[in-house]
């Protein structure tokens, strides 16, 4: 006994002194720890890294270079012009007197042509020459006309082209930076915000100037509402049925398995699966959002099943014991104590899956909603549904694939909008996750 | 031996038989967990089931209300019956059953609602109360019998999982008579609560006596010494002696009723 005591006595040393277990031990801790601060610091930099290249690329998009012109034209000048066989021509010879006039007014000489005009501003003549056709109550009184400069001026003011990068094109010459410089400095041309960007229609590809995202936005929101009004309570029935009321058979076994397989289907599978069945089988209109809707709750489904469930199973049996307990039925049960407390869940879950759906490109290249040019609004609410439209990230990746830098730019800005629904969407669902959580 | 300790009991009971179950096998699956109990409880009587853990005392309780229904492995044979129906019958909707036997359960569940809700959710899906006024009484009546109306009067709104383990137990027993039951079966009631809360639930026990069958499970023999009239012993799914309390943790018949009561098994 004492000599037992005796020999253990000093293998465990004193409490004040760290034995060399203890120091290894203690070491990879603080090395584990390292590491994971480590992995979490690198995640953050990649994620300053692209949060700081999304805002650079794509906040210039958000201004565009105005010329403002003020004009007077007289009835015989009118007369005139609508007398002649070129008559916008004539409009634009009115216009660029009028610009040299303003030019010469602040003391500025520049030698300019009509081709320069036509390269800075496009076809000035056809826009003032409309005006005036449209409001001929006009004709004598000054009205002041904001031009969008072409692309690659805004670029110039923006400092994405420079003087040394330019070569001579039929986009612009050297020689037209000296006007553009002359305009500047006279208040003629001036950066403003682009409102045409959130509110507009897509334009041609010469013109990315006039290129908006607004359109395919409502494109956007009519397909999400096809989503939701679908996957939802599909989605949640499924998910009590498979829950709370079928036998655990082989069956079922089999359906949730082939739910998780779905999950994880890539997503173009399903925009050939809705070309087959909802274009081609069942005639639907191409380009339609409905369409799109269609296939997108076809992706959405499983993941809302999935979170769905999650949310049911963790709800305590205790609750289902209680109700069932004091007599109600299991319908009762479900939909009285089980369906509220997972409510939370559920609709966290819908939310990262509409999320998901609303930045889906990939299904959206097979039903024809990229690479069309969304240009005019939806008259209406059925017409939203079935009528051809873009989405945002079908309107992303078609910007992103034309040839004019000036696109680069507006894929880059879609993005931030894309990334502002997104962002509001997950505080949505972080808030009512908030709110509606309960204990127990 | 165990129709013996029966008719005794038969000459001393003078109350009612509300349950009677003959031949009852309970299997999980393959397992066979309840063989061949045959009891007789009493109305207006506290019966307790005692054994040591996993000797089917909580799987027969379960029984009484058709609680197992929801196990889908679980399968009952044998006759059970409440005033002479037969609560297996094909006929029989469980639901209906569970409103006329309430169940209180091991750990505190109420429901994450307010006081006042939990006591009503029961009456409210039976359609017991035809307005507000009829419903404030029923939830009066019932937390009175779960005596536990004076602490909460004040505060019939705030959510019930805000109040101590002793007092969700009790709000659980008044929820469980709010629906007006006739069988009141407890499995285990006291095991999640301190010695002053389970000494409330014991005299409210002895209280609810007065309506009701009351059936409880418990692993406390000083417990089932202490709230019940009749004691069944349970061990390895069958039930071994079912008697007057005081003869079976005095003088049991059963030898493996004797070393349960004394410590040597269990």
């Amino acid at each position: 006994m004492t000599d037992a005591s005796m020999d253990s006595a000093p293998t465990k040393g004193r409490l004040t002194t760290v034995d060399a277990r203890t120091k290894k031990r203690n070491a990879a801790e603080k090395r584990f720890k390292a590491y994971g601060l480590t992995a979490i610091l690198i995640g953050l930099f990649f994620l300053v890294v692209l949060a700081v290249s999304i805002l650079r690329s794509g906040l210039p998009a958000f201004t565009q270079a105005n010329v403002q012109v003020e004009f007077t034209l007289s009835q015989d000048e009118y007369d005139a012009a609508e007398g002649q066989m070129l008559k916008t021509k004539a409009y634009e010879n009115l216009f660029i007197a009028a610009l040299e006039n303003q030019l010469e007014e602040r003391g500025l000489e520049v030698d300019f042509d009509a081709a320069a005009i036509e390269r800075l501003l496009g076809k000035t003549g056809g826009t003032i020459r409309e005006f005036f056709l449209e409001n001929p109550d006009r004709i004598g009184t000054p009205v002041t006309f904001d031009l969008a400069a072409s692309s690659r001026v805004d670029g110039y003011l923006k400092g994405r082209v420079t003087r040394e990068s330019v070569v001579d094109s039929r986009f612009l010459m050297v020689s037209d930076l000296d006007l553009v410089d002359a305009l500047r400095d006279a208040g003629i041309i001036t950066s403003g915000f682009n409102w045409n960007f959130i509110t507009g229609s897509d334009s041609g590809v010469d013109n990315p100037g006039g290129a908006g995202i607004g359109v395919s936005v409502i494109g956007s929101f009519f397909m999400m509402l096809v989503v939701l009004a679908l996957s939802l309570p599909i989605g949640v029935a499924a998910s009590i049925y498979l829950e709370e009321f079928a036998p655990q058979n082989w069956f079922t076994d089999l359906i949730e398995v082939n739910i998780s397989n779905l999950a994880a289907v890539p997503s173009i599978v399903f925009g050939i699966l809705g070309l087959a069945v909802f274009i081609q089988f069942m005639h639907l209109p191409q380009s339609a959002p409905l369409v799109g809707g269609l296939v997108l709750t076809l992706m959405t489904l499983p993941t809302i099943i999935i979170s769905t469930r999650a949310s049911l199973k963790s709800v305590p049996p205790s609750i289902r014991e209680a109700a069932l307990g004091v007599g109600a039925s299991k319908m009762q049960t479900v939909f009285h104590h089980v369906l509220p407390l997972a409510a939370p869940g559920i609709l966290t879950g819908t939310i990262i899956g509409l999320a998901q759906a609303l930045g889906e490109t990939a299904p959206l290249l097979l039903i024809g909603m990229v690479g069309f040019i969304a240009r005019a609004y939806p008259e209406g609410v059925a017409s939203g549904f079935i009528d051809p439209n873009s989405a945002m990230p079908a309107q992303i990746y078609t910007w992103a694939s034309r040839a004019d830098p000036g696109f680069y730019e507006k894929a880059w800005g879609g993005i931030i909008i894309l990334l502002i629904f997104l962002l509001t969407m997950n505080i949505i669902a972080i808030i009512l996750r908030r709110r509606f959580e309960r204990r127990w | 031996m165990y129709d013996a300790t029966y008719d005794t009991t038969q000459e001393t009971a003078v109350t009612d038989v509300k349950i009677k179950a003959k031949d009852v096998q309970v299997y999980y699956a393959d397992n066979h967990a309840i063989k061949d109990v045959s009891v007789e409880i009493e109305d207006k009587t506290v019966t307790a089931f005692i054994g040591p853990s996993g000797c089917g005392k909580s799987t027969f309780l379960r029984c009484i209300n058709r609680m197992n229904d929801t196990i889908d492995i679980c399968r009952v044979e044998g006759d059970i019956l409440i005033d002479g129906d037969d609560i297996y019958d094909k006929r029989v909707d469980p639901v209906q059953l569970r409103a006329k036997v309430g169940m209180v359960f091991q750990k505190p569940n109420p429901f994450p609602k307010s006081i006042y809700d939990n006591i009503a959710y029961g009456p409210r899906i039976h359609g017991m109360a035809r307005n507000k006024a009829e419903l404030d009484e029923i939830v009066e009546r019932a937390l009175r019998r779960g005596a536990i109306w004076d602490e909460v009067k004040d505060r019939l709104q705030a959510p019930g999982t805000g109040l101590s383990g002793g007092q969700q137990q009790r709000l659980c027993i008044a929820r469980a008579v709010a629906t007006e039951p006739e069988v009141l079966l407890m499995d285990e009631p006291c095991s999640a609560l301190d010695p002053i809360a389970t000494a409330q639930v014991e005299e409210l026990i002895d209280e609810l006596r007065q309506n009701y069958a009351v059936v409880i499970v418990t692993h406390s023999m000083q417990q089932a010494a202490r709230v019940s009239q009749k004691t069944a012993f349970f061990h390895l799914g069958h039930l071994v002696e079912y008697d007057d309390t005081s003869k079976i943790f005095t003088n049991p018949e059963d030898s493996r009723t004797e070393s349960y009561i004394t410590g040597r098994i269990g």
